[in-house]
């Protein structure tokens, strides 16, 4: 049963459709915004007591980082079960530069694995919506990896919701 | 072992050199795409194309030591521009066949020591891809075909492995090497099959070195004939030996994805 209520970090899983197009959950330790943001268009006038601005065109990139891992890709958990990690560098190595655009769905477990009901961001990829990766980049430091996806020209807005997002 | 690793299972390699000895550090290693924003008014959201790539090893730091020949000292001052590097990721353990490289031939930018609390070390930061061997591919990640050893014979022993998925792929790709040492003439080549059987391996068109003369070292990327040349999804190294009785070499393969 979806919970309600506060969360912790531990509980959030990215999953992303790999270049076969099968969902996958991968190992991540931090995340950028996640969410729509819109571009603020100020069309105050002079005689305006406080300025103003219209909402114009939205923009969603998610940026996030995590262990580099060679794990084999395993199929991705779904609702109310633990994720299965696929290695971060079997997913995105694939992914890095490609023109087919790709499902993230970013889920929220409420103090629990994420399932149906709970949380969740994300689109499902269709020949011409979705995300594309354009940045990978392996930190050998600490043996970390961080990754940015964007949205395919033209494609649908992200959205928030709380259902899984399907790899197709 | 697939999975996580540290640090301490990097091998690095310049040129004909083994640095991994020297190499206090190395990264980020990096392949960013410039996004080309296309969108239009009537989008529901912004939306952006992956443009041309940005790929560099990074910068490598590594302990100030003047051994002849070899020391980082030696290799890291006394260059040329472009250096042929591999990055090759140990998974928990010394790097073997099948495991990630970052791999490729890039501009090295300079050379510089500094102290770094008393530790006498050196810096030797890398560019971009060089303007030739490797301009039509944009990917510099690769698996390792054949980790730093020794072979004194023909490789029809070495098995195929799975490089990446189970189908072919038809965009090409690269090899790179390094040949630390070796006694004459020898030919370093990849092969690919369907599966994984020695019956199956065939010469992986265009990605050969020819008989070369490796008595002082080596190094090189060798593409596959071209960007679209059908690559199987077993791949394995090869060596033909010349007039060499043994070969120390590393080599890498890249299988471009699109």
């Amino acid at each position: 049963m979806a919970n309600t209520g506060r969360t912790v970090s531990k509980l959030v899983n990215l999953v992303i459709g790999d270049s076969g197009n099968t969902l996958r959950d991968i190992p991540i330790n931090s995340i950028s915004v996640v969410g729509v943001v819109y571009e603020e268009q100020d069309l105050t006038a002079f005689q305006d007591a406080v300025r103003g601005a219209l909402p114009n065109m939205p923009d969603a990139p998610i940026e996030w980082t995590g262990p580099f891992d060679t794990t084999a890709a395993q199929a991705a958990s779904g609702s109310g079960t633990v994720p299965v990690l696929s290695g971060s560098h079997t997913v995105l190595n694939g992914l890095n530069g490609g023109f087919t655009p790709r499902s993230i769905d970013v889920q929220f477990g409420i103090r629990q694995t994420w399932e149906t009901g709970e949380p969740q961001f994300g689109i499902t990829a269709t020949d011409t919506s979705g995300y594309l990766i354009t940045s990978y980049t392996v930190n050998p430091d600490d043996m970390t990896y961080s990754a940015r996806a964007v949205l395919y020209p033209g494609s649908s807005l992200p959205a928030w919701g709380t259902a899984a997002e399907a790899a197709s | 072992m697939a999975g996580r690793t540290t640090n301490r299972y990097i091998r690095t390699y310049v040129d004909e050199f083994d640095l991994s000895g020297y190499a206090r550090s190395i990264g980020p290693l990096s392949q960013v795409y410039g996004e080309a924003d296309l969108t239009v008014l009537t989008d529901a959201a912004k939306g952006y194309f992956p443009d041309q790539a940005t790929v560099s090893p990074g910068t490598y730091n590594g302990v100030f030591d003047n051994t002849a020949t070899s020391g980082f000292h030696v290799v890291g001052s006394n260059y040329t521009q472009n250096r042929v590097v591999t990055v090759a990721i140990g998974d928990r353990a010394a790097p073997v066949q099948g495991n990630p490289v970052f791999c490729g031939e890039y501009l090295q930018l300079s050379y510089s020591a500094e102290d770094d609390g008393g530790a006498v070390v050196a810096n030797m930061p890398f560019g971009p891809n060089e303007q030739a061997n490797l301009i039509n591919y944009s990917k510099p990640w690769g698996t390792l075909a054949h980790a730093l050893s020794a072979a004194d014979s023909d490789g029809n022993a070495a098995a195929l492995y799975q490089d990446g998925g189970s189908d072919a792929t038809a965009f090409g790709g690269y090899m790179v090497y390094h040949v630390t040492s070796c006694n004459g003439d020898a030919t370093i080549k990849m092969q690919h099959g369907a599966a994984s059987a020695d019956s199956d391996a065939a010469d992986l068109a265009g990605c050969t070195t020819g008989v070369v003369d490796f008595s002082s070292g080596g190094s090189g990327v060798v593409t596959t004939t071209a960007n679209t040349t059908s690559v199987n999804p077993f791949i394995r190294w090869q060596v033909v030996t010349g007039t060499a009785t043994t070969i120390t070499f590393v080599l890498s393969f890249v299988r471009a994805s699109f």
